[in-house]
């Protein structure tokens, strides 16, 4: 359409000779900055979230959302057992606290347990044991199981409770230290009730946990061994293991401490770098909005003192038969893609630093995505999408406001 | 096309219409297409204030007038582009050229509009009417009687039903008038147009089927 490019040639000469090309250029660089700030901070937010909420394996140890949570003894309850024990009220009542996804009794045993490592060691305990329903158990060991006709109990350690072991009371007893390994294949036995009713099995430990800070058998023993020893003292739990989704919640939070509740409180530390971030990313937020629509009004400004000083040529356009339509859209073609253009360098620096924080991050041994996640883009888009209709909007109606 | 006016009375004029008899105002009238009209209208009597109404540039008056089925008081920005676009032309009487552009651009963005009307036609008509080294002067900088040829070729490249002309040899001398009237009469042929004249004193530059006084 040759005739086409002639007609938006003189239409350019009459309409977009209006000097002041810094102002233009400084509106533009405003708004990509301001865009720019606006992802980044969508990007911190997201990838924290991304850790935090640990949807991959490898931010586990960030992301473990597996609490233990049990009443705080405090000196007025001291002696007084049944205070800490959690009703089934209060069980069903956690069930539907905020963030919490699933609740599980940590059942102890209640019966006497003694166990003796083999006599070369020499060494003996009087000993705890808890259980959980299996899918509260990290790392479940293929020979997880029990029967009453076994007389093998499989066992699973807190790796805490190793630590103790090998870097406290080892070294102090001149004991030997146990890898893992070594001490799955250690067997020991555990004598397990009473009197007449005594029985000795064997037991051997399976698997290590990071999440249960106890000695854990299966729960089918636990049940078989409280029927068949067990006193009634105390047959409500004192612990229980919640499954949540982000522990950091500042709901959650309210929740136990309203409760006067206790846990691992590693996992609440998080708390307290979400509220810095989040304060960061509002700032930054705020500012990037800030700037945005600074940049915004200075870019309408622009269009308006254009669409001002070319009044008389568009005056008299109108009169020899162009309409205002035809107008409003040449103008929006002329100074849309400069806008699409800043969006498109935001993108780009936006997506440059989602993979630097990408690789950087594997460093410290926890995984972020190479590419920057939705809402990133959806925010680009809102704000272009805003931006386009506050400019298109702008140029329609400068327009058709010319007599 | 078909013109029709009603009781049309400009407001800024309403106590001199009131005065004296018109042929238009507070009159009803109807212009049929391919009439060709004079309208004698001393100074002072609303000419040009006509000619724009009927062009739908002031819109500060009462009664009717209608271009079909348009009407002007209530035609939307789009309709009328549509109506200058393509049904009716108009010569000014203050010319209204783009004054920074050349005369060749005043001419282009005009047809290019409607590219009803090839540029070579439009290169002769320049030619013809003694414009023809003006091609690339700037239009602010040629005299009143180039102006005035350059407005009347822009009022011919595109198509139309009616031509409206205000005082549109004011700056003429008689041998670029016989010029124009020549072309003008030729293209308003062309297009099996109407056209409507206004003017101070009366003539016969065209063959007119109706003289009335404004």
């Amino acid at each position: 359409m040759r005739h086409n490019r002639k007609r938006k040639q003189i239409l350019r000469k009459l309409i977009l000779r209006s000097g002041h090309i810094s102002r233009l250029w400084a509106a533009l660089v405003a708004l990509c900055i301001g865009t720019t700030l606006l992802l980044l901070s969508v990007m911190i937010w997201w990838n924290f979230q991304q850790l935090l909420n640990g949807k991959s394996d490898e931010n586990d140890s960030l992301g473990s959302t597996f609490l233990t949570v049990s009443k705080n003894v405090t000196d007025a309850k001291m002696g007084k057992p049944q205070l800490t024990i959690f009703s089934s009220n209060e069980i069903e009542e956690m069930r539907y606290a905020p963030e919490v996804q699933d609740v599980g009794v940590l059942t102890s045993n209640r019966f006497p347990v003694y166990a003796t490592l083999n006599s070369a060691l020499n060494f003996s305990t009087d000993m705890f044991v808890e259980s959980v329903p299996d899918r509260f158990i990290d790392k479940r060991p293929e020979d997880w199981y029990w029967q009453p006709s076994n007389r093998e109990v499989p066992i699973i350690l807190s790796t805490e409770f190793l630590n103790l072991y090998n870097y406290g009371f080892a070294v102090s007893k001149g004991l030997p230290q146990l890898s893992e390994s070594s001490i799955k294949a250690l067997g020991f036995d555990l004598k397990v009730g009473e009197g007449e009713l005594q029985q000795t099995f064997r037991a051997h430990i399976v698997g290590f946990s990071d999440r249960i800070t106890s000695v854990l058998v299966p729960d089918s023993f636990m049940a078989y061994g409280n029927r068949l020893w067990g006193h009634n003292a105390y047959s409500e739990p004192t612990r229980l293991i919640v499954k949540v989704k982000d522990p950091s919640s500042k709901a959650f939070i309210q929740y136990l401490q309203t409760n006067d509740y206790t846990t691992n409180a590693e996992q609440l530390r998080w708390n307290k770098l979400r509220a810095i971030v989040e304060v960061v990313t509002g700032a930054t937020g705020i500012l990037a909005v800030l700037l945005m629509a600074l940049g915004a009004l200075v870019f309408i400004l622009f269009i308006e003192l254009t669409i001002a000083k070319a009044q008389q040529s568009i005056t008299l356009l109108l009169q020899i038969g162009y309409a205002p339509g035809y107008l409003s859209r040449f103008m929006i073609k002329r100074f849309f893609p400069l806008l699409l253009a800043t969006a498109v360098v935001s993108m780009i620096i936006a997506v440059l630093v989602q993979t630097g924080i990408a690789g950087w991050i594997k460093t410290m041994h926890l995984a972020l995505p190479e590419y920057p996640g939705w809402p990133v883009y959806a925010a680009l888009a809102v704000s272009t999408l805003i931006l386009l209709t506050l400019v298109a909007t702008s140029i329609v109606r400068a327009i058709r406001n010319t007599k | 096309m078909q013109l029709f006016l009603q009781d049309l009375v400009p407001i800024p004029l309403r106590d001199k219409v009131n005065a004296h008899r018109s042929d238009i105002w507070k009159r009803e009238r109807t212009f049929n297409q391919g009439n060709c009209v004079f309208i004698q209208a001393p100074s002072g009597t609303g000419k040009t204030t006509l000619m724009h109404i009927l062009y739908g540039i002031r819109e500060d008056f009462t009664g009717m007038v209608h271009w079909d089925t348009y009407n002007i008081a209530s035609i939307s920005k789009d309709d009328l582009s549509q109506l200058r676009a393509m049904h009716v032309s108009v010569v000014f009487q203050d010319m209204r050229l783009f004054p920074e552009l050349t005369a060749w651009e005043n001419l282009e963005v005009k047809r290019l509009l409607t590219n009803s009307v090839a540029a070579e036609d439009v290169e002769k008509w320049l030619v013809r009417l003694g414009l023809g080294d003006k091609k690339n002067a700037i239009a602010g900088t040629m005299s009143y009687g180039e102006q005035q040829r350059l407005a009347i070729i822009r009022a011919l490249v595109q198509p139309f039903e009616w031509l409206l002309m205000d005082e549109p040899f004011s700056h003429l001398d008689k041998a670029n008038t016989d010029l124009a009237i020549a072309l003008i009469t030729e293209v308003v042929q062309m297009n099996r147009a109407g056209m409507i004249l206004a003017d101070l004193d009366d003539n016969d530059h065209f063959f007119y089927t109706q003289k009335i006084a404004l």
